[in-house]
């Protein structure tokens, strides 16, 4: 977490994930270079270092399709989580192959070029007055520069030095590098050459990556527009019933202003806390109760169930609510107690614990 | 995800999904087409087997 500077905290999960990425990006360049010219016309009669280009050109377009979904896929269906644990690790491969490919770019276009490469690049192409003709290569500038900055700014070092809420809003700047590489490789290649499998890989991640990030976006507008219901006691708003939380896991209910309100049980007792990580803004109520700590689904950051607060020596702390039961309906307090301070668990009383003991026995027959 | 984080998501794919295949198909219809009456063999098109440049 967030303790001391170490370049990679790695673990077993991180290693299998970057040994899986690894390995596909082997594969894929193999397999585009070996078998490419065999299965492909467009491949054949081609040099290696064309071959070399369009080969990084096209994972870096793939990759980045792939991590662009990988957000709103883990918001509709929970199975893709595990994809979310080391993504920013596929954001940095991404930015390594499309660097290998401007690399390879630079090398076979401007090698003997009497200008310097990056001059030759910016002004071999003034065309800026036609649509077809336009200087593509700035738009691929554009988002190799936009993948570097994101890159070199993932370390957890600088998502807790510029705070979440601005790193999120730096990092979103992925859409707009995804947006330029769609002009970057329909100008370039594809008008170049009407290549059937890049053009489907182009328009249908396009259509696909809208389609999943409209949908998760719908489903949180629409969850975000049912705020819960407000109980007779103000200020209070009643989250849901005791028997819709399993133990060790959490019903998520939000606040009149919208923000999220996880209420988590274990060991008997209810703490709610906000929905919101303070790590990467995760959904916490998403995760579990484990040893004693939420922890978020994303990249399992923990909280003590008391205070809210990471257990030494990390520094992480997450808003506490008050919370308290009327019958079996679960009911916060939508204002949050200040950060850090100590809100013991709230008891189950013995009697409501039987009851909904019983029902979730029923419900899980 | 905050509330404005989870706006700002909404507003920029909602932008992307429409701006997006729009430039598209102003690029691939302004891609220059060949006449009806254009030679059968080009000096900027690839030389076909047999076929002298």
């Amino acid at each position: 977490m967030s303790v001391s500077y170490k370049p990679v905290i790695w673990n077993r999960t991180k290693m299998i994930y970057d040994g899986v990425l690894l390995a596909g990006i082997v594969i894929y360049i193999l397999t585009f270079l070996k078998a490419g010219p065999l299965l492909s016309p467009a491949l054949r009669d081609i040099d290696l270092p064309t071959q070399r280009m369009r080969a990084f050109g096209s994972l870096a377009l793939l990759m980045l399709t792939i991590v662009l979904a990988i957000g709103p896929l883990a918001r509709i269906d929970t199975r893709f989580i595990p994809l979310l644990y080391n993504r920013r690790h596929f954001g940095v491969m991404t930015a390594i192959v499309a660097a290998t490919h401007a690399y390879y770019v630079l090398g076979w276009y401007f090698s003997y070029s009497p200008t310097p490469q990056l001059t030759a690049l910016f002004t071999s192409n003034t065309s800026f007055t036609s649509i077809a003709g336009f200087p593509f290569e700035l738009f691929g500038v554009f988002a190799l520069v936009v993948l570097a900055v994101l890159a070199a700014t993932s370390h957890d070092f600088w998502l807790s030095f510029l705070t979440p809420p601005l790193w999120k809003a730096i990092h979103m700047s992925v859409y707009f590098a995804y947006a330029a590489i769609i002009l970057h490789v329909a100008l370039g290649a594809l008008l170049d050459r009407r290549d059937l499998a890049l053009g489907l890989l182009l328009v249908g991640g396009l259509a696909l990556l809208c389609t999943l990030h409209l949908i998760a976006g719908h489903r949180e507008t629409a969850a975000d527009a049912t705020a819960s219901a407000k109980a007779p006691e103000e200020p209070w708003i009643v989250v849901g019933d005791l028997s819709e939380i399993a133990e060790g896991r959490a019903i998520i209910g939000a606040s009149p202003g919208g923000e999220r309100i996880a209420v988590f049980r274990s060991k008997g007792s209810l703490s709610a806390v906000s929905n919101v990580c303070s790590h990467q803004n995760g959904p916490i109520g998403e995760g579990k109760v484990v040893a004693g700590f939420i922890t978020c689904p994303w990249h399992g950051y923990q909280y003590r169930l008391e205070d809210g607060c990471s257990p030494p020596p990390f520094r992480e702390r997450i808003r506490k609510y008050r919370v308290q039961l009327r019958g079996s309906s679960v009911l916060v307090d939508p204002e949050p107690v200040p950060l850090g301070t100590k809100l013991e668990p709230f008891p189950i009383p013995a009697e409501l614990l039987a009851a909904s003991a019983s029902v979730s026995k029923q419900g899980g027959a | 995800m905050r509330r404005r984080h989870r706006r700002a998501h909404t507003v920029i794919w909602s932008g992307l999904a429409i701006a997006l295949p729009l430039l598209l198909a102003i690029i691939f219809a302004s891609a220059p087409k060949l006449p009806a009456d254009a030679p059968a063999i080009r000096l900027d098109a690839k030389v076909t087997e047999g076929a002298q440049p």
